[in-house]
């Protein structure tokens, strides 16, 4: 009798979540799907406006006119504005994403080789800035006024206000030109390119794959200094904002209660006041993610690294549209999943979202 | 324990930024490794490219039926042709094909698959398909006109009459290059003759092959252990796109690169100073120019055009900004070439420009829109010849970006560029500067400085670069160019030349043998490391 009870009060009711569950999914694609589309669109758009012509980019500024028109038709440059997108647009759904006039190869080809170069780069910054920046928020908010803190704030804003591009060549100068610590540029020594060629683009983890250990040891040596230098600026960042989180935490009246209970500093300081900043640390880590994802472009031009960053800008100076739109799309849909994924984590970690 | 925490992540990473990683100090005795900027290359393909560093990594995996010494650059030598015959009336060339030669697939090369490529380039018709279709060569005679009678036995006849070495310096370019037909057959794809399998592989006979491509990241080649004249002593070729000149000179000094392709005149300076390498500046058959638009009725007028002359600072210039990318040259004719003058008539001097301005009835000066390419020298050229057309009265409105598109449309009132010729002979700079068959908008001669710049060279000086084309003589051809070179000075043309162009690297002093190729052929094969 309970059970047929709970059954017609529980039926309407879980049809009625399903259905509100259902209405947010499609919700949530229907926002991502303008998303990309409105990102596509902006930057076709953009790429069409810049005044770098996509032919003679292609076809060098000697060629003949003949020449010259062929190729605007090859590239289908001849139709109008709205039907090379309609073109494009259905290209992309079918997941190509055309060929590149710079490197000859299909997009999704380079991207598929220089995006885990980034990731590489911009996960191992993110694990450092966060390793180094949440520690040092928390500590500057703990003892907040004492040198700690100064300490971490003056690092915490030079970081901000250090240009990474300056930091980069001022690295390189020192620890390249003058000692010879660091590799000058590159993923890796000259001498050891082409001996790994693994599954998942990141020279780190393939080549521990494939056991080779002396192609490890070259990517890590490599990796390192661009991975610090855009560490910093995270932790500049993370730091920065984990300090003002746990100050405002540490100001909470459950965190007198938890003192005047007697709990030690450790106890309210990680179990108490940290545990309630995690939700707002995830969204700014995976902004911070999201940020280094497309924003290592400098670091990959001072150090010669080989990754979307420099793919995309190579791209745009040489109006190679497929490329740019390509790379755009990645991003936007990179960054959509990450936010997506803080999103989904968000309810493991904090019951009110449930 | 926080501190405890983050202490220890600060030790973890600083230990691993001191491992003991070897420090390399020298690349190794058997390998050459380029720093290049590959952001131009577009593609391997030797019937499709037009630019100096894939041409560069071209003239190495394949061979031409010509060679032209870095130091012999107008005298044709026996390349995959062992021997030729010119007929008596001068079209008909007749090549021996040197047997023993072998593609990098192990197939034979013969006489075919010189046909086969040579009627490729000209069937494609891309932009370097020029070097032959500018003799008369089309996609509807080639055919008859090239053909391959024995294995080794190719016959090329020219539709008309030119002098023999603008036909065997063609036969000499990158874009003549000899690919392996039979390798290709089974590569082609909707008709393309294997255009898109070319793009990033190669099919060639040269010295090296390619063994890694990835576009705008690194290139690696391997010694091709069979090839017809010995294994070369780099066992493999490198290059590594470095597109920061800064990022080439560290690394040049430290010795982690052989060779530095793309530094800017301070890197340079200080590159030459540092001792560790050698700069080598390689004429290139072009010029630094500012092409002023005829279809404006002020620049029309020629003493404005003369005044223009005496608004560069070409001794200025020399010792800074051009020191490493150009040498002062006024007249039309590269300096090496027949016809050359070495006289540079013009200084910097306002009051004489300003007098010409007077005359021309401009005495107040005008204002024009200057368009320019923001890069190295380019844009310091542009700015200095800013500041001294200011002090004339002439107010230039610089504006930098990519102005090309509407330099080919005649979209434009001042324009300054660098060109740069592949064909090392007066004939390719002239036909450029000082041919234009038909100004009218609708000829859409658009390959052509002339046609863009809507100048309607003099007759006598188009006629007279025809005649020298078509001349068999040498002196008299030779006589022919001196005069044109004269003509076109003083003819104030609307194509201001300054200084022809250089191409400058860097190479370290133990690297021998590399030597910049004013038809950008540099060869690898030639290279060998001293202590």
């Amino acid at each position: 009798m309970i059970s047929s009870q709970a059954t017609t009060v529980k039926g309407p009711g879980s049809g009625k979540k399903l259905l509100s569950g259902a209405r947010k999914i499609a919700t949530s694609f229907a926002v991502i799907l303008t998303t990309l589309l409105g990102l596509l669109v902006i930057t076709f758009v953009i790429g069409r406006l810049v005044p770098a012509d996509p032919v003679i980019a292609a076809i060098g500024d000697q060629a003949d006119q003949v020449t010259y028109d062929r190729v605007y038709k090859e590239m289908g440059l001849d139709r109008p504005l709205y039907v090379q997108f309609g073109h494009y647009l259905a290209d992309v759904v079918r997941l190509d994403f055309g060929q590149s006039h710079i490197t000859k190869n299909t997009v999704s080809s380079d991207l598929a080789r220089v995006f885990p170069a980034t990731i590489e780069l911009a996960t191992l910054a993110t694990l450092i800035g966060a390793g180094f920046g949440v520690p040092l928020g928390v500590i500057s908010a703990v003892r907040k006024g004492t040198w700690v803190d100064h300490l971490g704030r003056v690092v915490g804003l030079l970081g901000y206000s250090t240009p990474i591009f300056w930091l980069g060549t001022i690295v390189i100068l020192i620890f390249y030109a003058k000692f010879g610590l660091i590799p000058g540029g590159g993923r890796i020594d000259i001498y050891n390119e082409g001996l790994v060629e693994g599954p998942t683009g990141s020279l780190l983890l393939d080549s521990i794959l494939a056991g080779e250990w002396e192609v490890f040891f070259s990517a890590l040596h490599h990796v390192i200094a661009p991975a610090l230098i855009l560490g910093y600026a995270a932790m500049a960042y993370l730091s920065r904002m984990s300090r003002s989180f746990m100050l405002e935490q540490l100001r909470q009246e459950y965190i007198l209660t938890a003192r005047a209970k007697g709990l030690g500093q450790r106890a309210v300081v990680w179990r108490h006041a940290f545990r309630n900043i995690r939700v707002q640390l995830l969204t700014v880590v995976a902004l911070a993610y999201c940020g280094l994802l497309d924003g290592t472009v400098l670091i990959e031009t001072v150090f010669a690294w080989p990754g979307l960053g420099q793919y995309l800008t190579s791209a745009l100076f040489f109006a190679d549209m497929n490329a740019v739109l390509g790379s755009v799309l990645l991003i936007g849909m990179i960054s959509i999943a990450i936010n997506l994924l803080s999103d989904i984590v968000y309810r493991f970690i904090d019951p009110r979202t449930r | 324990m926080l501190r405890r925490h983050f202490l220890s992540l600060a030790s973890a990473v600083a230990i691993m930024t001191s491992l003991p990683f070897a420090a390399i100090a020298a690349t190794p005795k058997d390998q050459l490794v380029i720093a290049t900027n590959m952001s131009s290359m577009r593609g391997l393909d030797p019937h499709e490219l037009n630019q100096l560093e894939a041409a560069e990594v071209v003239a190495n995996l394949y061979e031409r039926l010509i060679v032209l010494p870095a130091d012999k650059i107008n005298e044709p030598q026996p390349g995959l042709a062992e021997s030729w015959t010119i007929s008596d009336d001068g079209k008909t060339f007749t090549f021996k094909i040197r047997s023993g030669v072998t593609f990098h697939s192990g197939n034979a090369l013969t006489a075919k698959d010189v046909e086969w490529s040579l009627r490729r380039l000209v069937k494609l018709g891309l932009a370097p398909s020029t070097d032959l279709r500018q003799w008369g060569f089309s996609a509807d005679n080639v055919d008859s006109l090239i053909r391959a009678t024995d294995e080794q036995t190719l016959v090329v006849e020219t539709p008309e009459v030119w002098n023999a070495d603008l036909i065997l310096l063609s036969l000499a370019s990158f874009s003549t290059s000899v690919l392996d037909s039979a390798f290709l057959a089974d590569k082609a794809k909707d008709g393309d003759m294997g255009r898109e399998f070319l793009q990033t592989a190669d099919a060639g006979s040269g010295p090296y092959s390619l063994r890694t491509w990835r576009a705008n990241e690194t290139l690696i080649a391997e010694a091709y252990a069979d090839y017809w004249q010995g294994a070369p002593a780099m066992r493999r070729v490198i290059l590594r796109h470095m597109p920061e000149s800064s990022a080439q000179r560290l690394q040049i000094e430290a010795g982690d690169m052989d060779v530095a392709t793309r530094l800017s005149s301070t890197d340079l300076s200080a590159l030459e100073t540092g001792g560790k390498v050698d700069i080598q500046k390689t004429p290139g058959f072009g010029f630094y120019y500012v092409a002023l638009n005829q279809k404006d009725e002020i620049l029309s007028n020629p003493k404005v055009r003369e005044a223009f002359r005496y608004l560069i600072d070409y001794d200025g210039l020399s010792k800074t900004v051009m020191k490493y990318y150009g040498t002062q040259q006024q007249s039309i004719i590269p300096a090496g070439l027949p016809g050359a003058i070495t006289d540079n008539p013009y200084t910097l001097d306002i009051d004489k420009a300003k007098q010409l301005l007077t005359e021309a009835g401009y005495p107040d000066g005008f204002s024009k829109v200057y368009f320019a390419t923001p890069v190295t020298p380019e844009y310091e050229v542009a700015q200095t010849l800013q500041a001294n057309a200011a002090k004339a009265g002439i107010k230039l409105d610089l504006q930098g970006g990519d102005h090309i598109g509407k330099f080919r449309e005649r979209a434009f009132e001042i324009f300054s560029a660098r060109s740069g010729e592949r064909l090392p002979d007066p004939h390719s700079v002239l036909a450029s500067y000082a041919t234009n068959a038909n100004n009218a908008d609708e000829a859409k001669l658009t390959g052509l400085l002339a046609w863009r710049s809507a100048w309607d060279v003099p007759k006598e000086i188009q006629d007279m670069v025809l005649a020298a084309a078509h001349e068999t003589d040498k002196a008299k051809r030779a006589d022919l160019y001196t005069q044109i070179n004269k003509a076109y000075l003083a003819s104030s043309p609307a194509l201001v030349t300054s200084f022809q162009r250089t191409d400058a690297k860097a190479v370290r002093k133990e690297v021998k043998g590399y030597t910049g190729h004013s038809t950008w052929l540099t060869r690898w094969d030639t290279v060998t490391k001293g202590e």
